[in-house]
């Protein structure tokens, strides 16, 4: 059996290529063009899916991205919504969310138990008594769920664009052809989008049993192929709207983030369910939906349909449905006056019986299938009045009772709402600047009316964006009967009459959250979870509102709706994830390190080299060896991450000294000073080294990650005080090494003709003179606490001046460092690093950096705050401390605590084992009574382990610091 | 070309694509990659050019100090003059410029010696550039991938300079003809060099062009000019 | 995502820039009480309305005034600092 018609004029499937797929095991065949449901509509499989908390059997429901219950998995790919994605060769689909498969679903038996499933079931259930919790936590999570995740799934790359255009028009029904066109020949670059995978929406579809509308499209896209400034984009998605109209789009590829000048909606409408009883069965369909199965699909939707309506559209659905052989038992009109329009005569016309006033009480389903329809009369309350039914057999109930307006992007641009009652649906009040709205989303459903506001629509956005157009005046026709009804809601005492499909709610659940005080709709959504299934509420929502409306007995403007956020559908991960750019820097040496096998590591943005691996050796040996070759001979460290400016003018002095705690007014050229950066609260932010080159050009580092945002804030200093200072961020210009040992200088004697000498070179001094042929700055430095030169020289350079140091050290043992040992090195000599020994609020005087803040300056950064907290002395000190002999194992780490009369009382901020100590080392942050030299404390290492540390003077190696003076 | 005084900051990835060297102002400048291909280019091709001679200076009296050296000043913000030679004066926001000489320019060896600390108002900027050029047909598409500002809305002849992020990047960006040849120049940090090269030609390889040679993306160049 | 316009580079998308602030005077160090201070220092004004503010544009460099309206979430004007 196949429901496949003969073919239909405009159908999307191209019947010279199959597709061969199976769906939970079975084999089928469909078409290029079809999507999953329509290929199995067509092959008689009506069970497509099962319901999500009842597992109710569904079938075809919108074929317009809302068939959440249709959802289906194949292979590794997860969520694949088979009414809209196409269908493809080879595909092995499977139903989800079931045990067993779609049709023969073991789980059904939770249909029969929904008696037991109140609204709100979850929340107060199982989590009392707690112990049985993991338990209930098991069994759902077994049962719950859309799919199993494959672990082995492939990593996807999706790239990602901007784009940028005059006017986006969304939407590629007549409205929006209409609007593109208009704008489009205004000048406009247009880039037109539907999500569909052709363009023309309903006037592909919604025929009336009339070739006129699918000519017209003809003509339209005829009309668009003229324009080359428009861009036709089908099967792409406007998924959102971010502030100042910047777009998502998304298609099969990849997502598109679109700036346009101007936007303008034409999404259209989602079709509404009615309410009645077993709704769900499948062949119960919206009328659109079947239409869609007819044109786009040529799949006949049933032999024999029942219609029930409330406007012009489910008069042309019939009129559809009879022209391809489908037989009508009746027309059920929810209105007392019926259609009054030209269709209901022509439906007269073909024998179809009409009944006014009339509405479906109930769907019969036998198995898996609608088997008969009850229809009775309307009262004038609206409530059924079921004296009297009447049972129509048919395998299908196509439903057009209203539309609720695909106003989500205009929702997130910030336009405002209005319920229209001549309508019955939301539209839009005030719409903001750039942003116009068009078609069925504005409230205009007849065809002309939508051609003419579409137009109208796209001349605005041209004249908004300036292209020289003519000012029209358009006169939109009303509507002569509302599109949608305001109560197409039947209760019924035996319930499973479904507002939300995704979730299984029905009427029911709605009166039973308002009673327990969920009234407001934001309340109401998250306690009966109306709208927030993936199809977030596209079908339901407006349901839900009438029905809230009508218990609390207020208009469904006053209700009003919830928060409509971006995504519009459900997007891949992939799609937002984007390549996923690795941004980082390199230093000018980046290839001597990795050709010395540096295993990196990230500081910041920058990759620095941890250590240099050699086989056979562990990490800790080689730190060790390295931290070594520093204190017996001589090792070469790339410290080109510091942050390195240039400070030039006749007020550079004055303004180092605004932004640092130290002088530096009286600094001679050729010197460097240490130097300190609070923020305004005082706390310390920063810390480097300023060297004075000349009288009016200083050169001065940052630390590593300081860089940035230090330059950043020097700047808008400079803004403010209006010094006549230049600043320059020479980070990326410089290249900087320390060579440090007791051996640099016998090194660095043989690249430079600079007297070296103690006298002419002393410590802390600044020399300018070529290095192995480059011209270098060199400072004298003692941060690992030996003999050091800091050798700054430009990045173009700097391979040529690290390989001529590592020659000339060969003899002497000279050994590239990485960050590991450097960090022990200076723990060694006490020195703290900003960021790791401070935190967001240590006071210099608590980092023991009182001696580098000279409060008698007139101002800087910080001082009176720095002021104020001495006033209180220091929460905290840092101190040295060492551990008494410790094996490795069992010695804190840094961020352990320290704890005192079972209270907290610091933290260890740095602690390693020292070589050249023999013993464990380390700075942490104690209370200030616990200061004293000698005195124990305790530290709660892994485990809960408390270990007895003492406090001890810095440096701990080298105190007088004779060896970074070295005299010779 | 061991010889070489100073490298590119893409030295070492270029060095993976076997290229012929030549040298330009004491650095090696990648003339043919080993697989460079003729149609690469004229698709979307990307050239190291971190070797052409460039200065940059900043200050109130920037502006002042290469005028009175002869220099055509750009008088607009983020707009660029030409120098003789296929060289660009490029003002950078207000009061900063860079100087690049083109592949027979001589502007940056004659004010180079000039350009010392000391001159009020005026502060030398050492220039350390990952300097491009990307060239061909697909070069928009590239740049809508990477960069968030619309250059299609830029012609040639208004000589913009768009100082923006591609790919988290701060960078430099204006449209020059060179040598014949039609480019987007793209001037970064040399220490982010090596990651947007990375990322650029990593998306260019998907869109059928890549890394190419200097010869290959300015065929018409006066080689023997640049050394 | 916002666009934000530099007085110098102009209309922006907002990752293009930095955040610096609401502009608020600096009260005289050597005068002012300890109280004032740390109301200068830890108190922000979240009240909603127009407000002077601190932008940085990276690629450039550009410290600016927006003078942005937090309830509409609109930028009023943007200035460079005299």
């Amino acid at each position: 059996m196949s429901s496949r018609l003969p073919p239909v004029t405009g159908e999307w499937i191209d019947r010279s290529r199959g597709v061969d797929f199976t769906f939970d095991g079975r084999a089928y065949r469909g078409c290029a063009g079809d999507t999953p449901a329509s290929a199995l509509w067509a092959a008689d499989v009506h069970v497509l899916g099962r319901s999500f908390k009842y597992h109710r059997p569904r079938g075809v429901l919108s074929l317009a991205n809302h068939d959440v219950n249709t959802m289906m998995q194949a292979g590794a790919r997860l969520n694949l919504r088979a009414d809209v994605e196409p269908l493809e060769q080879g595909m092995a689909l499977t139903s989800v969310n079931t045990a067993g498969g779609a049709s023969g679903d073991r789980l059904r038996i939770l249909n029969a138990l929904g008696g037991f499933l109140p609204v709100g079931f979850y929340y107060k259930a199982f989590h009392r008594p707690k112990a049985l919790f993991p338990f209930w936590e098991r069994v759902f999570r077994r049962m719950t769920g859309l799919g199993t995740l494959d672990f082995g799934a492939p990593h996807i790359r999706t790239p990602k664009r901007y784009d940028f255009c005059d006017v986006l028009v969304v939407g590629a029904g007549p409205a929006g052809l209409h609007a593109a066109l208009a704008a489009g020949r205004a000048g406009a670059k247009v880039v037109l989008v539907d999500e569909n995978a052709r363009i023309g929406g309903s006037l592909g579809y919604q025929r009336g049993g009339s070739i006129e509308g699918f000519e017209m499209l003809r003509d339209l896209e005829r009309d668009l192929a003229d324009l080359p400034n428009v861009s036709v984009r089908p099967g792409t998605l406007a998924a959102g709207y971010y502030a100042d109209h910047w777009i998502p789009l998304v298609d099969a590829q990849r997502m598109t983030k679109l700036r346009p000048r101007a936007v303008i909606v034409a999404g259209g409408a989602f079709e509404q369910p009615a309410v009645f009883r077993n709704n769900d069965a499948p062949g119960v369909m919206l009328a659109s939906a079947a239409q869609r199965l007819l044109y786009r699909y040529a799949v006949k939707p049933m032999d024999k349909a029942l219609v029930l309506t409330a406007n012009a559209d489910g008069y042309r659905a019939a009129l559809d449905l009879m022209a391809h052989g489908v037989a009508i038992a009746a027309v059920a009109d929810l209105r007392a006056d019926g259609e009054p329009s030209a269709l209901s005569m022509r439906v007269k016309q073909v024998g179809i019986p009409v009944l006014k006033s009339h509405c479906v009480l109930e769907a019969e389903a036998v198995g898996d299938r609608l088997v008969a329809a009850t229809v009775c009369p309307t009262g004038a309350d609206g409530k059924p009045d079921t004296a009297s039914p009447q049972k129509f057999a048919c395998d299908g109930l196509v439903m057009s009772v209203g539309w609720a307006p695909a106003a989500a992007l205009l929702y997130q641009a910030g336009a405002s709402m209005r319920y229209d009652t001549t309508t019955h649906q939301f539209v839009p009040e005030r719409l903001p600047a750039g942003v116009f709205a068009c078609g069925r989303v504005n409230g205009v459903y007849a065809l002309d009316s939508r051609c003419e506001d579409g137009e109208r629509a796209g001349t605005e956005a041209a004249r908004h964006l300036g292209f020289d157009t003519p000012e029209r005046s358009f006169s939109i026709a009303p509507e002569r009967s509302p599109p949608s009804h305001p109560w197409p809601i039947v209760e019924h005492p035996a319930g499973k009459n479904f507002v939300d499909f995704d979730e299984d709610l029905h009427l029911r659940d709605f009166h039973n959250a308002a009673q327990e005080g969920f009234d407001n709709i934001e309340l109401m959504k998250r306690y009966t979870t109306v709208g927030m299934g993936p199809s977030q509420g596209k079908h339901s929502n407006m349901n839900a509102i009438r029905v809230l409306a009508r218990i609390r007995g207020v208009s469904p403007g006053e209700v009003g709706t919830t928060t409509a956020r971006p995504f519009f559908h459900p997007v891949p991960l992939s799609h937002l994830a984007g390549r996923g750019f690795n941004v980082h820097r390199e230093t000018p040496l980046h290839s001597r390190h990795d050709g010395l096998g540096a295993v990196w590591m990230q500081a910041g943005v920058w990759l620095r080299p941890e250590y240099y691996a050699l086989p056979g050796k562990r990490k800790s040996e080689i730190v060790r060896d390295e931290a070594r070759a520093v204190r017996d001979a001589v090792g070469l460290i790339d410290v080109g991450t510091l942050g390195k400016m240039e400070l030039y003018g006749p007020d550079a002095g004055a303004f180092l000294e605004r932004v640092y705690t130290a002088k530096f007014s009286g600094m001679k050229p050729g010197t460097t000073r240490y130097a300190v950066m609070l923020d305004e609260s005082g706390v310390v932010i920063d810390d480097g080294v300023v060297a004075r080159l000349s009288e009016q050009h200083f050169y001065f580092t940052t630390t590593t990650t300081g860089s940035t945002t230090v330059y950043r804030e020097l700047q808008r200093w400079n803004a403010q005080w209006n010094l006549e200072v230049g600043i320059v961020n020479a980070t990326g210009a410089f290249a900087a090494m320390n060579l440090a040992g007791p051996k640099a200088r016998a090194v660095l004697r043989k690249l430079t003709s600079l007297d070296l000498s103690n006298e002419a070179f002393p410590y802390l001094a600044l020399r300018e003179a070529d290095v192995a042929g480059v011209p270098a700055r060199l400072m004298r430095v003692g941060f690992v606490g030996e003999l050091g030169y800091e050798i700054h020289v430009p990045a173009d350079r700097a391979a040529r001046v690290w390989d001529a140091l590592m020659e000339a050290g060969q003899d002497d043992g000279i050994r590239p460092f990485g960050v590991e040992a450097q960090r022990l090195l200076r723990l060694e000599k006490g020195h703290i690093i900003i960021g790791q020994d401070t935190d967001g609020l240590t006071q210099p005087d608590e980092a023991g950096l009182e001696w580098a803040v000279k409060v008698d300056k007139p101002f800087f950064v910080g001082k009176r705050s720095v002021e104020i907290v001495r006033k209180n002395g220091p929460r905290q000190k840092l101190v040295g401390f060492e551990l008494d002999a410790i094996g490795a194992s069992t010695a804190p780490r840094e961020c352990h605590l320290v704890v005192r009369n079972g209270a907290i009382a610091g933290r260890v901020t740095s602690i390693a084992w020292s070589d050249t100590l023999g013993k464990h080392v380390g700075l942490a942050f104690v209370a200030p009574d616990m200061t004293e030299l000698n005195s124990p404390f305790f530290i709660r290492a892994d485990g809960g382990t408390m270990v007895q540390a003492r406090v001890v003077p810095t440096p701990f190696y080298d105190a007088e610091g004779l060896r970074q003076k070295v005299v010779d | 070309m061991a010889a070489a005084l100073r490298s590119s900051p893409l030295a070492h990835a270029l060095a993976t694509l076997h290229p012929e060297w030549i040298e330009v102002a004491g650095m090696p400048l990648a003339s043919k990659l080993r697989d460079d291909r003729p149609d690469r280019s004229a698709k979307l091709g990307i050239c190291d050019l971190s070797a052409l001679p460039r200065i940059g200076l900043k200050g109130p009296g920037a502006a002042d100090w290469l005028s009175a050296r002869g220099v055509p000043v750009p008088d607009q913000p983020n707009t660029w003059s030409a120098l003789e030679g296929g060289g660009a004066v490029a003002r950078l926001a207000r009061t900063e410029f860079l100087v690049e000489d083109g592949f027979s320019g001589k502007a940056v060896a004659r004010l180079a010696p000039d350009l010392k600390p000391g001159s009020p108002g005026v502060y030398p900027v050492p220039r350390q550039d990952c300097a491009l050029a990307l060239t061909g047909e697909l070069v928009n598409e590239l740049l809508v991938q990477t960069c968030n500002v619309d250059f299609t809305a830029q012609t040639r002849d208004a000589r913009v300079v768009t100082l923006t992020l591609m790919v988290g990047v701060s960078v430099t960006v204006l449209q020059q003809r060179l040598a014949g040849t039609d480019c987007w120049r793209l001037w970064c940090d040399g220490t982010s060099g090596p990651y947007l090269w990375e990322t650029l030609t990593g998306i260019a390889a998907e869109l059928g062009g890549g890394a190419v040679g200097f010869a290959s993306a300015f065929p018409d160049a006066q080689l023997q000019n640049l050394q | 995502m916002k666009i934000l316009t530099c007085p110098v580079n102009g209309p922006r998308p907002v990752s293009e820039f930095a955040y610096g602030g609401e502009v608020r005077p600096m009260p005289d160090g050597a005068t002012c009480t300890d109280r004032e201070w740390a109301d200068y220092v830890f108190n922000r004004s979240g009240v909603p309305g127009v407000k002077i503010e601190w932008w940085y544009h990276i690629a450039s460099g550009t410290w600016f005034y927006a003078e942005r309206d937090t309830v509409a979430d609109r930028v009023i004007r943007t200035w460079l600092p005299a």
